[in-house]
């Protein structure tokens, strides 16, 4: 598998090359064009291993609750991911190991990869922001994207980051949601709400820019939709 | 098997000028691929076919006239593509032109070609290409998705077009899928259809919805965004009405 990211970091878009036998899972819509040998399969979990409860697990998660498989048939394919909003995106290698990806970051990953939703997820649903954890587990490529840029931060001791700018943080880390200011009052008045605390020794990968304050600030231009 | 060919933005300078034997309009693009931005030198006494409101600059000597070009089924095409004509009068002048959507921009010297541009991608072009909406049939108008109308762009000259996001030229030798949001143009002789990826499950939960297959030998251009992906993601952010 060859991963290629290209026009980066305003219009970023992954061009994978796949062997034949070789498969990538990717979020659901992430496609935007394919060779024509590719197969696609779509299920509710990794493949081959779709039980209902992961599935249900999922759509709890926020994260949509399918997943695409893709294949090339017989000789060598390609393919191309992109996002719906502008930003960069990054590739990570795992051996073996854990990684917990915010739900709205997660591009594609290798086959040797389970995508579950993390086991952070309770705790998040405090976070405020509607942000939720994937836990990616195992080995293999992953392609996370970012709206805005993408940056590391390497943690040792404590560090705090706003719920809405993480894209994935090593597993290595402790996290808890705890307030920014130094009362809730001064926290809410700021705008900032609750934040991540990480604790330990690892890496959080940060984006630039916050989706839901891009968000809200469209909000007072857009037309009312009924609920 | 699909060969490809990709524009590497990272080695690609931020300003693209043409190749000294061009045979066309002088011009400079900058801002590439984010914010694509196109000044033509028009020569005296030539004309410039611009994308009505896409014209952002230009020389006093310049003159403007509204086209009605298309016909009928232009009044039919929910993007209207009203031309504007911009004649350098007595010495040479030159047009800045920015599209409406922040994205790449792509050049085609066409000598007695035609190139379908998605609705919306079209941006400039010289006197001689004749710019036709074409009717796509229902079929494949109504499950590309986008509009039920494709830009013919037919003849000799230069040809300016837009996208959302950075665009990628692929070489198809046999054949290609692409998202129907993130078709930006492609090469006469092209076959296309539109048809579900994989099983009727993809179709209903893969997110991908009906896809182009294109077949033969051409080019197609990609986008890497989509305008209706970000409005579909923008819909979560309107108000909600109140009784």
């Amino acid at each position: 598998m060859d991963i290629e990211l290209t026009h980066r970091p305003g219009n970023t878009a992954a061009k994978v090359t796949l062997q034949a036998g070789e498969t990538i899972t990717a979020e659901a819509g992430a496609m935007i064009a394919m060779s024509g040998n590719m197969d696609i399969t779509t299920t509710t979990h990794k493949k081959n291993s779709g039980g209902l409860f992961k599935a249900a697990k999922r759509l709890l998660g926020g994260e949509s609750l399918f997943l695409n498989h893709f294949e090339p048939k017989g000789e060598q394919g390609t393919i191309f991911f992109g996002t719906d909003l502008a930003g960069d995106m990054m590739t990570m290698e795992l051996d073996n190991d854990n990684l917990i990806v915010q739900s709205g970051s997660y591009l594609a990953s290798d086959s040797g990869i389970e995508v579950d939703l993390g086991w952070q997820g309770f705790k998040s649903l405090f976070s405020g922001e509607g942000v939720l954890w994937l836990n990616l587990k195992g080995s293999g490529k992953i392609i996370v994207s970012s709206f805005g840029a993408i940056y590391p931060v390497q943690v040792d001791g404590e560090y705090i980051v706003d719920s809405g700018h993480i894209v994935a943080f090593d597993e290595t880390l402790d996290f808890s949601i705890t307030k920014a200011g130094k009362s809730w009052l001064h926290s809410w008045l700021g705008g900032e709400g609750l934040v991540c605390k990480f604790k330990g020794t690892g890496t959080v990968w940060c984006q630039s820019h916050n989706t839901s304050s891009f968000g809200n600030a469209l909000t007072p231009s857009l037309r009312a939709r009924k609920a | 098997m699909s060969d490809l060919t990709m524009e590497e933005n990272s080695e690609m300078p931020a300003t693209q000028t043409l190749p000294t034997e061009h045979k066309g309009y002088a011009f400079e693009m900058v801002g590439k691929p984010d914010y694509g931005f196109v000044t033509v030198q028009v020569p005296a006494g030539k004309m410039l076919k611009v994308e009505a409101s896409a014209m952002a600059t230009m020389d006093t000597n310049m003159k403007m006239k509204t086209k009605m070009r298309g016909g009928l089924s232009r009044l039919l095409t929910s993007e209207s593509i009203f031309i504007n004509e911009f004649t350098a009068e007595g010495v040479d002048g030159e047009v800045g032109i920015a599209p409406g959507t922040p994205g790449d921009l792509c050049h085609r010297y066409l000598e007695d070609d035609t190139i379908y541009l998605q609705n919306g991608a079209f941006v400039a072009c010289g006197p001689d290409i004749e710019i036709e909406s074409k009717w796509q049939g229902l079929v494949k108008g109504f499950f590309s998705g986008e509009s039920l109308f494709l830009i013919r762009a037919k003849g000799t000259g230069d040809l300016f077009f837009n996208s959302y996001g950075a665009v990628i030229e692929i070489d198809v030798e046999d054949d290609y899928v692409v998202d129907t949001g993130n078709i930006v143009a492609f090469t006469e002789g092209l076959d296309y259809k539109v048809t579900k990826v994989g099983g009727y499950k993809s179709l209903f939960f893969s997110g991908e919805g009906f896809v182009c297959r294109f077949s033969g030998k051409g080019k197609v251009w990609i986008q890497t965004r989509g305008a209706s992906a970000f409005v579909g993601w923008a819909h979560w952010f309107r108000p909600v009405q109140k009784k």
